[in-house]
């Protein structure tokens, strides 16, 4: 390609990519006069905090938290036990390929339709009294959080070398010393990484939380966006104002997201 | 390496019993009930044989709603890989502010896909639309992007095609840059066009990233609920129905819970041919 066709199409690349965000932030900051017409503008004339200060009248503030609670909760949970268990599959032996047998099924279950659990689940979380409640919804998104964990943890446990263990073994320590002093300082950077994308997961999850929240007072981020989105009416000023609160913590964190994903897809391939 | 014993089986317990409760269980229960013809909360299960499958295989809106996921899964993953290697090939050399664009492109794959679609359901509205504000701005006609039944589908293939190819993107340019550098610098001394280089050298090495993409891509739209939730509903007139959105309303709106189930299953067993094929891409190295 020559140089000024490359140019020319990454900027159209450029524009496809970033234009809808562009206006999302200036239509969250436009009064409705601004938005509901036939013209191009981007950015407000009059910006407004109006959109905001409605949104909190109806309640985002609760919204916000809910999501907050579960995705700390879903992702506090996956992380404990697919820290143990990546552990165990690194540094052990199983018997009869065990171990690929596990793997496997957590493959499996990463990548299967979350509609196909959906009917048995309900069942399952009626029976535990967990329909309609943040606890309950947290347990249902380990079906998405746990495997990811679980694949995302190996790669970096195995990066651990284990001299130290074996060092730390020769001097008497146990499973439990050598896991809480030895790997878990040394695993710390791939368990933020992992941390942070489990939450993103639970975070933006949607059918589970449409499926088993009926009150609005427990509704996640993702469902108050759906109570405005599916409705007709050009609200976009609202809209457009959650949808900026929902993805902050993805535009702060876009540069450090996007290093490990390649990492990640490099460690995959071969 | 250390001694087996009972600390194994004890570190990867608990993980695999929440795995078996939640999926394990799910799984096969969802294969009882798909050949009964079992409702809401009623716990008497009479047995129907292959009656669900045989109603559904017969029946025209799961055939439109298949229909439907093919034609998103096959055009959504093929154009996603598409573009994401014409990107990965952008990104693939060094350029001034490279680190500093490349999240501009990779963004949209970790935002809501709430919010991914209720942006370009205001982009795509008929009368104040951003994208038929500017159709008109250049003297194209204003399209009913999500109203018209030949074209809701394609839309949200477009919609997709944005929240997505930042993945394909990641993947192919991740394969581009494991290249040795040395084989492209012998094969341009060797007067190699840059098209030759492309279709001998990169495209080769590059299959595995490929194949690896567009099987993710594959296996990921073939779930579509989200999107058409927000976007279309399913419609106009079932034309972006699909199978993820017709078993939520069969079981969920409707309470057929055997058709629903009968539906899953269906599914799981397209889910679990796509996913063996990943699995068996990705563990054929030693773990």
């Amino acid at each position: 390609m020559t140089h000024s066709l490359r140019y020319a199409v990454m900027i159209v690349l450029l524009l496809f990519f970033t234009l809808p965000t562009l206006w999302m932030l200036g239509t969250a900051f436009k009064p409705a006069g601004e938005y509901v017409g036939t013209g191009l503008s981007l950015l407000p004339n009059a910006p407004t905090l109006e959109h905001f200060i409605s949104l909190w009248q109806q309640g985002v503030g609760q919204r916000l938290v809910n999501t907050l609670v579960v995705a700390l909760g879903t992702t506090a949970l996956s992380l404990t036990l697919a820290f143990l268990a990546a552990y165990a599959l690194v540094r052990f032996r199983f018997p009869a390929q065990l171990d690929r047998m596990f793997l496997l099924l957590v493959l499996v279950v990463k990548m299967l339709p979350p509609i196909v659990v959906a009917i048995p689940m309900y069942r399952i979380l009626r029976s535990l009294n967990g329909l309609d409640s943040l606890p309950g919804l947290m347990l249902s998104y380990q079906v998405y959080t746990l495997p990811f964990c679980i694949w995302m943890l190996l790669g970096f446990v195995r990066q651990i070398p284990v001299d130290l263990e074996e060092a730390a073994t020769l001097e008497g320590a146990g499973l439990f010393r050598r896991l809480t002093r030895v790997v878990l300082p040394l695993a710390a950077p791939g368990l933020v990484a992992t941390l942070i994308f489990a939450m993103l997961l639970a975070w933006n999850e949607f059918l589970f939380a449409l499926l088993f929240i009926q009150t609005p007072s427990n509704f996640t981020l993702p469902l108050f966006i759906a109570t405005f989105a599916t409705e007709n009416q050009t609200y976009w000023g609202e809209l457009m104002a959650i949808g900026v609160i929902s993805s902050l913590p993805v535009l702060i964190l876009a540069g450090y997201l996007q290093r490990h994903l390649l990492r990640g897809f490099a460690m995959q391939s071969h | 390496m250390f001694r087996s014993g009972w600390q194994p089986a004890l570190l990867l317990a608990p993980a695999l019993l929440l795995l078996a409760l939640l999926t394990l269980y799910p799984i096969a229960y969802s294969f009882v009930l798909a050949f009964t013809d079992a409702e809401y909360q009623s716990d008497a299960l009479t047995f129907v044989g292959w009656a669900n499958f045989n109603t559904l295989l017969n029946d025209w809106f799961f055939q439109q709603a298949t229909w439907n996921t093919v034609r998103f899964t096959v055009s959504a993953s093929v154009v996603q890989v598409g573009l994401g290697l014409l990107l990965a090939l952008l990104f693939a050399r060094p350029f001034p502010r490279r680190q500093w664009l490349l999240p501009l492109f990779i963004y949209p794959m970790m935002l809501s896909t709430l919010v991914c679609a209720s942006i370009w359901k205001a982009w795509m509205h008929f009368d104040f639309g951003w994208l038929n504000n500017l159709f008109d701005a250049v003297g194209l006609s204003r399209q009913p992007w999500l109203s018209d039944p030949a074209l809701a589908l394609w839309s949200i293939v477009l919609v997709d095609t944005w929240q997505w190819t930042p993945m394909a993107f990641l993947i192919l340019l991740a394969g581009l840059q494991g290249i040795p550098q040395d084989i492209e610098e012998a094969a341009t001394l060797e007067g190699a066009t840059p098209w030759q280089q492309f279709w001998h050298i990169r495209l080769p090495l590059l299959r595995p990233y490929l194949f690896l993409a567009l099987l993710l891509r594959s296996i990921d739209t073939f779930k579509l609920f989200d999107k058409v939730y927000v976007l279309t509903g399913g419609g106009p007139a079932f034309a972006t129905e699909t199978l993820s959105l017709m078993a939520y309303k069969q079981g969920f709106k409707f309470f057929n819970l055997g058709a629903a189930s009968a539906i899953a299953v269906i599914m799981l067993v397209i889910a679990l041919v796509l996913s063996l094929a990943y699995a068996w891409q990705v563990m054929r190295r030693p773990t």
